[in-house]
């Protein structure tokens, strides 16, 4: 049987202790540990009958995996289940499980290496002692909330006692991992030991515990200093109260699953009923746990993995090419936005700008945010300075020969950037790869300018680059597989999130967000308030910023350039409300010249709405006489009727998955509603359609909200 | 034409600055990684290549005591690859050139980056041994009253040293050690550099004014080069950390407007009563760096590359520490026996400029019989030096003299004048503190 393999008892004698049984983990057909179901039964199996067999003297619990201890329950599971009784058999039996362990009469030893998150931390938790490997691949943590769920096996109840209130609340409501070193100085840990002697100092350990008699131990958190002693009992409310605003503020109340660990903590801390602690962890569990928005974050968490595993050309075998060294073409805010995050991922970067002030920028951008990461300690200074080594520059193609990349972020106009693309491929290796940052310009047309259109693509970032995590891959009629694979897996080293799109105007994510932003105007010119509109947006819906910050973030005149070109390729859809002409003549850019909607401080920070704006566009004072609903309705009902033009008319990405990924990475689509397809799924296309009809006739807008008949012909995106 | 031959593919160096001005925040080891990190830009230099990295330096300092290595790993050399840090004094980086031009030549090696780097800004000022003594012995202290002697004996020692500091007395056993100070101290002889000038402008009749419009030549001179352009193929500009505002592009030394009046209204600085040394005639104490790649003429051949030139021949020799500065007199005629050429073929000099009255000495007894026979065991001159070959773009006095990296900024100078020119043959040279000199012999390659 695959399940008694993957998970079994290895005898062993330890001089000075007697036998000790080894519970192994060691999944068969994975790579990684999972507590499935099966795996669970069998380890409650196991644990009879090491409390049946009196020659046990003590448990030692490890992972024949080399990177993974036990990677935390199995997601699938969680996916397939729907009702409340489901998770409370599943959640009920994992507890009773874990209090097996901390129940058995002999000791426990948990021996860690590599990952040990969610359910893995929670087992560990229920062990008696705890050592660990140092190695990088060692992270230990309780990453629930990030699926919308929360610790059930134990975690909430358990982890406040081993390290402390305030420890525990940082990584449970965070939803964290933290490597050994962390681990052990919160006392997470016992031991912390190389790699190679885990297992020898694991038994070492066995050993060391019973010299002293063999105990098990319910080892509880002891505060160091007397402020901690304070916080961590007199005056936990004050930490609870503290924990409550923060999450409030970082989830903007959308995320329930962390308020409600908070919750369980605050009812369980210090009880000394386990019982009843458990039933309440287990009925929070069961609360979040069947909601919408655990099932759309295990979507989101889903997409990622899928990225993950894919090379950017479906059903192609191709071998991506390692980018060593990266060139950048224009020191602008784009091209010292990618310098610093390849750099960060140790990638040596070569920025060519003619002008050497606009380098000096570039280098500072990435000094100084390696700079704050010193101050704060992530990092040392050596390794600050080895980051900053991997950068330089110049005003000529030197080192050109020496790049296997080189990105373009030079002005947007195409006969000057295929001339410049011409030029550098002179510059390079026949086999390195140009791709170009562009938002708004035709990718193919612009691989006319290179001599081997095979080895250009385009690679779009969004601004700020080091903040959002989504890049466009965008194919060209000529790229190559190789060179699409090559900087997928290049994106991925960087430590962002590709899509692969069809080229096409604004490709994918600005030409969904373009609607969006037409329409605000519309509200705005329709009597809406900018602060209304906006707030709606962030409060109601959940996006990070709204329309109007966004528009003043990517820059007011490129909004309306980008609006005008797709006027141009998608006719009379596009329309502008009068205010954005009166805005165009208004010499307002946005933040860039801390012009925009809003006010701008010095350091850039965005203030109150620039009331003076009203007037200068013409505008009457605000009446608000529209509701929240038909605001955010509007916009958002506009990106999937367009949604559904570019994925099933022109076929931009090939699934409803590119478009939700994309959506949340690119624009900070609220990540609880699943993405902009799920969404739509949703509320239902028909409602989406019947909104968008009763909207486009009452506001004369015929043109612009009709529902397309591509989204009319849809019964839902994910079938 | 060998497989063996030696060549320099390209050269290039960090803009001079004086010391105490423009580069004084950032670190040799930096200063370094900026000229190699251009170097191996502007040679798109496969790094693999590299078998080793030669680094002179003279101030070694405490944090980066191999700098070599930290220059090569900081400037993106493989680590794989080896690097080792060389002092020979003023011509340190001459000596790194020396080092690769023998593990080329010998086909040890085919790619060698060598160069130098120097930071005087940065060269510390060391307690008095007198205090640090104490220190020491407190470090060691176990005993709680011992301790307590000892930090009041180190107290005590502290208001000694700031007694000695405010009447500037260098001798005073009390005062703080300034390691440039006695890094320009000859230990055998006792005499500071500045004296070794003196004895020699002395010895040859150097008068105050010859020194003084040789001085206003280099000026003259290496603002010119800097106008017309003329050496910016040799400067890397540098955006410099950590607000990355300004680029460095020239060397901050040479004045523009310089003249002979104010030149002459310095006071001698060594020789109150009869000298002529002022610090107008003296190079000025100065941070920078310089790199360059040489290679085997055969891998250079295989990779691509169009060399700037080939080493002939190189010589260091030795004579009395007190006249140090004549040092080029004695390693040239050896140098250009092994190039196997005489003083007459060569076109084109940098004779790195200590002090103006040292270069004049110098060309003073390269034109000397009796020089020669006395001195050098010669029968006759080593030849006469047209002073308008010498130091075409300025020298030291202007551009300034980073001890640890002038002599690869000659070499670098020389062959890419010799380019301009079109010359065949050129020498570079200096004096050596410690009373030695060192020559290198190039040519063009064509």
């Amino acid at each position: 049987m695959s399940v008694n393999e993957s998970l079994k008892i290895i005898p062993l004698q330890v001089e000075g202790v007697g036998l000790v049984a080894q519970i192994v983990f060691d999944m068969k057909d994975s790579s990684a540990n999972k507590l499935s179901t099966p795996i669970m039964l069998r380890l409650r199996e196991l644990l009879q009958e090491v409390d049946r067999n009196t020659n046990y003297k003590a448990v030692i619990i490890n992972s024949k995996k080399p990177k993974i201890f036990i990677a935390g329950a199995d997601i699938d599971e969680i996916r397939s289940m729907t009702s409340p009784d489901q998770f409370r058999e599943a959640v009920g039996q994992g507890q009773s499980i874990f209090n097996m362990i901390e129940d058995l009469k002999i000791p426990v030893f948990a021996s860690i290496h590599g990952a040990c998150a969610g359910g893995g931390c929670e087992l560990i938790l229920a062990c008696d002692y705890r050592i660990a490997s140092d190695d990088s691949a060692t992270r230990i943590g309780l990453p629930e909330t990030q699926l919308g769920i929360l610790p059930g096996f134990g975690g909430c109840v358990r982890l406040p006692r081993l390290v402390g209130l305030q420890a525990a609340l940082d990584i449970i409501l965070a939803g964290k991992l933290v490597n050994a070193k962390k681990a052990q100085k919160m006392g997470l840990i016992d031991r912390m030991v190389h790699v190679n002697l885990l297992s020898d100092q694991t038994i070492k350990f066995v050993q060391d515990v019973f010299k002293e008699g063999p105990h098990k131990r319910r080892q509880t958190f002891k505060p160091k200093g007397f402020v901690n002693v304070l916080l961590e009992g007199p005056l936990k409310t004050v930490v609870f109260s503290q924990a409550r605003k923060q999450t409030l503020k970082a989830t903007s109340g959308h995320y329930p699953s962390p308020l409600k660990a908070l919750q369980v903590i605050q009812k369980t801390f210090k009880s000394s009923n386990r019982e009843r602690s458990l039933e309440i962890e287990k009925n929070a569990f069961c609360e979040v746990a069947v909601t919408d928005i655990s099932k759309n974050l295990i979507h989101v968490y889903d997409l990622t993995e899928m990225v993950k595993k894919q090379n950017g050309v479906p059903g192609v075998q191709v071998t991506a090419k390692e980018i060593k060294a990266l060139g950048i073409l224009g020191a602008g805010t784009m091209g010292g936005g990618v310098a610093y995050v390849a750099a960060d991922k140790g990638i040596r970067v070569r920025i060519k700008d003619l002008n050497p002030e606009a380098l000096g920028k570039a280098f500072k951008h990435a000094h100084d945010l390696w700079f704050k990461l010193m101050k704060k300690r992530v990092l040392d200074k050596f390794q600050f300075s080895q980051k900053i080594n991997l950068i330089s520059g110049g005003t000529d193609y030197a080192d050109f020969k020496n790049l296997d990349i080189v990105i373009e972020a030079i002005v947007e106009d195409m006969g000057i950037k295929q001339k410049v693309i011409a030029e550098t491929a002179a510059h390079m290796r026949p086999d390195a790869i140009i791709a170009t940052n562009t938002s708004s310009l035709s990718v193919t047309e612009m691989s006319k300018g290179h001599p081997r259109p095979e080895y250009f693509a385009g690679m779009h970032f969004f601004n700020p680059v080091h903040k959002m995590p989504l890049v466009e891959v965008i194919r060209g009629e000529k790229t190559s597989d190789e060179t699409i694979s090559t900087i997928y897996e290049l994106s991925k080293k960087m430590g962002k999130m590709p899509v692969v799109v069809k080229d096409g105007p604004g490709f994918l994510v600005n030409r969904l967000l373009l609607p969006y932003m037409a329409e605000a105007a519309f509200l705005l010119q329709e009597g809406m308030s900018i602060e209304v509109v906006d707030q709606a947006y962030v409060k109601e819906f959940g996006m990070p910023m709204g329309p109007f910050a966004l528009m003043d973030e990517v820059g007011l005149d490129v909004c309306i350039k980008v609006l005008k070109i797709f006027k141009k390729a998608f006719g009379d859809r596009v329309e502008l409300a009068p205010c954005m002409e009166a805005l165009e003549k208004s010499g307002r850019l946005g933040k860039k010249n801390k012009k925009g909607f809003y006010h701008y401080d010095e350091k850039d920070y965005r203030g109150e709405v620039d009331q003076s704006i009203y007037q200068a566009l013409n505008l009457t004072t605000p009446t608000n006489l529209i509701s929240n609903q038909e605001c955010i309705e509007r916009g958002v009902f506009a990106m999937i009727n367009e949604c559904a033009r570019a994925l099933k008319d022109d076929q931009i990405v090939a699934t409803p998955n590119e478009v939700d990924l994309a959506m949340i990475m690119g624009t900070g689509f609220p990540p609880f509603r699943g993405g902009l397809t799920k969404y739509a799924d949703k509320v239902t296309i028909s409602y989406v359609v019947q909104q968008l009809e009763k909207y486009s006739s009452q506001k004369n807008a015929s043109k612009r909200l009709a529902p397309a008949p591509a989204l009319k012909n849809l019964k839902a995106f994910y079938i | 034409m060998s497989a063996r031959d030696v060549v320099i593919i390209d050269g290039t160096r960090t803009p001079f600055a004086k010391s105490g001005t423009a580069l004084k925040k950032i670190h040799p080891a930096e200063l370094g990684k900026v000229a190699l990190r251009e170097l191996i830009a502007k040679t798109n230099l496969d790094v693999s290549q590299v078998d080793e990295v030669i680094i002179g330096n003279t101030g070694n300092p405490v944090d980066s005591v191999n700098i070599a290595r930290v220059v090569a790993l900081n400037a993106g050399i493989l680590q794989k690859t080896s690097a080792y840090t060389v002092h020979r004094n003023c011509a340190s980086a001459l000596e790194s050139i020396s080092n690769g031009y023998e593990k080329i030549k010998s086909g040890t090696m085919d790619v060698v980056i060598a160069g130098g780097t120097e930071n005087m800004s940065q060269m510390p000022t060391l307690l008095p041994p007198k205090i640090q003594k104490t220190f020491d012995e407190l470090f060691a202290a176990k005993a709680t009253a011992k301790k307590l002697a000892l930090i009041w004996q180190l107290f005590k020692g502290d208001l000694k040293q700031i007694k000695a500091i405010l009447s500037g007395n260098f001798r005073d056993e009390y005062f703080p050690v300034i390691s440039v100070m006695q890094g320009l101290t000859d230990p055998f002889a006792g005499i500071n550099m500045g004296q070794t000038a003196e004895i020699i402008a002395k010895e040859f009749n150097i008068s105050r004014l010859e020194q003084d419009e040789f001085a206003l030549k280099s000026h003259q001179k290496a603002v010119a080069a800097i106008k017309s352009g003329r050496i910016k193929d040799e400067i890397v500009s540098f955006p410099m950390p950590p607000d990355f505002k300004t680029t460095l592009t020239e060397d901050t030394g040479p004045r523009d407007g310089q003249t002979i009046e104010a030149l002459s209204k310095l006071k001698p600085f060594f020789d109150k009563l009869t000298g002529t040394i002022t610090a107008g005639n003296s190079c000025p104490i100065t941070d920078g760096a310089a790199v360059l790649l040489m290679m085997s003429r055969e891998r250079a051949q295989s990779l691509g590359y169009k060399p700037l030139a080939r080493i002939r021949g190189y010589a260091f020799a030795g004579l009395e520490p007190e006249r140090m500065g004549l040092g080029p007199v004695y390693s040239t005629p050896v140098a250009l026996k092994r190039a196997g050429l005489l003083m007459k073929d060569i076109g084109l000099v940098e004779l790195n400029e200590a002090f103006a009255a040292q270069v004049i000495g110098c060309m003073k007894a390269f034109d000397s019989n009796e020089f020669a026979q006395k001195k050098l065991g010669l029968g006759s001159k080593v030849g006469t030096l047209d002073p308008n070959m010498v130091n075409v773009n300025g020298g030291a006095i202007a551009i300034g003299h980073p001890v640890g990296a002038t002599g690869t900024r000659i070499v670098v100078t020389l062959m890419k004048e010799m380019k301009k020119r079109n010359i065949q043959f050129g020498l570079a040279t200096l004096c050596i503190g410690g009373g030695q000199g060192g020559s290198i012999v190039l040519e063009q390659e064509a």
